[in-house]
């Protein structure tokens, strides 16, 4: 399904968590679609079962997935939900990054027709 | 699962366990670290029946493993050197291991020869070093065992049977929560597959923890600022190791993420990079802590 890089200085553990994230928010994984058990997880990646456990409740907690006793993980519907802290990180990322932009000799109208041109596309979907 | 309690061991007069205690919880993969002869064979051994301890307490299934022979049924150790019967055969020990196991699962051990592609007609004498690795393993994960004990278990493996064999172990891990304490020197090996670590020195547990707790507790930052106003001592951070090239700033720093980035932003920095530790500079800035620090020495 996707494959980690062990040689990444970040835990394997926080790089679960963002991959599947990005899965549920790109609609690879699709509302109440069932995500691998954690048994099948750790075999394909061969992880530890326990790491997957706790990506798994850490989603849930930020209600990306939900869980059904003796049934498994599934995608939220309303995986796009509010929340804080993502809604923070994002945004320090978006202020590093016009900084940047801003620092190389991109204007604002530039910046901003970026800008619409990623919520034309979302439209077009 | 493994409950190990206030441990005292000497050899002679020279104690090699002082006082160790620690915890491993069932369907855990315990990464044991420590310096070299910080005791961790020692320990290893105490903890399953083959030495035993001068004083504190070794529960294994919550009893008393040494002499214990309806524990050591359900306990598979494997030495860093191993030991086989002389003369033997792959399949003349797994006939000894099924006698000895009353969980051997001959079923498993017919599947694992196809994984180890190792002739059980031969001699295991005759075989390299890294095959007689596997064969250990072979047996061990054949033997379906509730608690695995691994002395430096990848020694000597190649990456593809290593990436297998850690395969095999993990699939009994998630179904039917095998526990497993691993000692190695090899940090990154730990790092993949460990949940918890602990780190043993001259006799003793210097910490023990969830291994990604752990990771979000220390920070490797490299900060720069405009004026020269900042210094890291009176930040009040919990600052494990500084140094600064140039008008960068490289800091080991303990704590919450969001409190240390707080406390650089009030300080306006023209560059903050935050990167996580691996387990090896963990290991290394905590042992420089009680003094076993690298020194660059020219000779």
């Amino acid at each position: 399904m996707f494959e980690l890089d062990v040689r990444s200085r970040k835990p394997i553990y926080e790089q679960l968590v963002e991959k599947l994230k990005q899965l549920i928010i790109n609609d690879v994984l699709k509302e109440d679609e069932k995500l691998p058990s954690v048994r099948e997880l750790a075999q394909q990646l061969t992880i530890n079962p326990n790491t997957i456990q706790k990506a798994y409740r850490e989603l849930e907690s930020q209600g990306y997935i939900y869980s059904l006793k003796g049934k498994g993980s599934f995608v939220h519907p309303s995986g796009k939900v509010n929340n804080e802290e993502e809604l923070k990180k994002v945004r320090e990322e978006l202020k590093k990054l016009f900084a940047e932009a801003i620092y190389l000799g991109v204007s604002s109208e530039e910046i901003a027709a970026l800008l619409r041109e990623v919520e034309g596309g979302q439209e077009n979907d | 699962m493994i409950e190990v309690q206030s441990l005292y061991k000497s050899f002679g007069k020279e104690a090699i366990l002082k006082d160790v205690s620690f915890h491993v919880q069932k369907g855990s993969i315990y990464g044991l670290l420590g310096s070299n002869g910080a005791g961790k064979t020692t320990l290893m051994r105490i903890i399953a029946g083959i030495l035993k301890q001068k004083n504190g307490h070794v529960r294994v299934l919550e009893e008393e493993v040494f002499d214990n022979e309806r524990i050591k049924q359900k306990v598979v150790f494997l030495p860093d050197s191993l030991y086989f019967l002389p003369q033997y055969t792959t399949r003349q020990m797994a006939d000894y291991y099924s006698k000895m196991y009353d969980s051997w699962d001959e079923e498993r051990y017919q599947k694992l020869k196809r994984l180890f592609q190792l002739d059980e007609k031969r001699k295991i004498s005759q075989f390299s070093k890294g095959m007689q690795r596997q064969v250990a393993f072979w047996l061990a994960m054949s033997s379906m065992p509730d608690v695995l004990i691994l002395d430096e278990p990848f020694d000597g493996l190649d990456a593809v049977m290593r990436q297998k064999v850690r395969n095999v172990m993990i699939q009994d891990v998630a179904e039917r929560e095998m526990t497993v304490l691993i000692s190695s020197h090899n940090l990154r090996e730990v790092e993949d597959v460990c949940d918890h670590v602990g780190i043993l020195h001259q006799g003793e547990i210097l910490l023990e923890r969830d291994l990604d707790d752990l990771k979000a507790d220390v920070h490797k930052i490299q900060v720069a600022f405009q004026e020269e106003a900042f210094h890291p001592e009176a930040s009040g951070l919990d600052i494990l190791h500084q140094e600064k090239r140039g008008s960068v700033f490289l800091l080991i720093v303990r704590g919450n993420e969001g409190d240390i980035s707080a406390e650089m932003k009030k300080h306006r920095p023209l560059v903050y990079d935050r990167l996580p530790l691996t387990l090896e500079e963990i290991f290394i800035y905590e042992m420089g802590g009680v003094g076993y620090a690298f020194e660059n020495i020219i000779v």
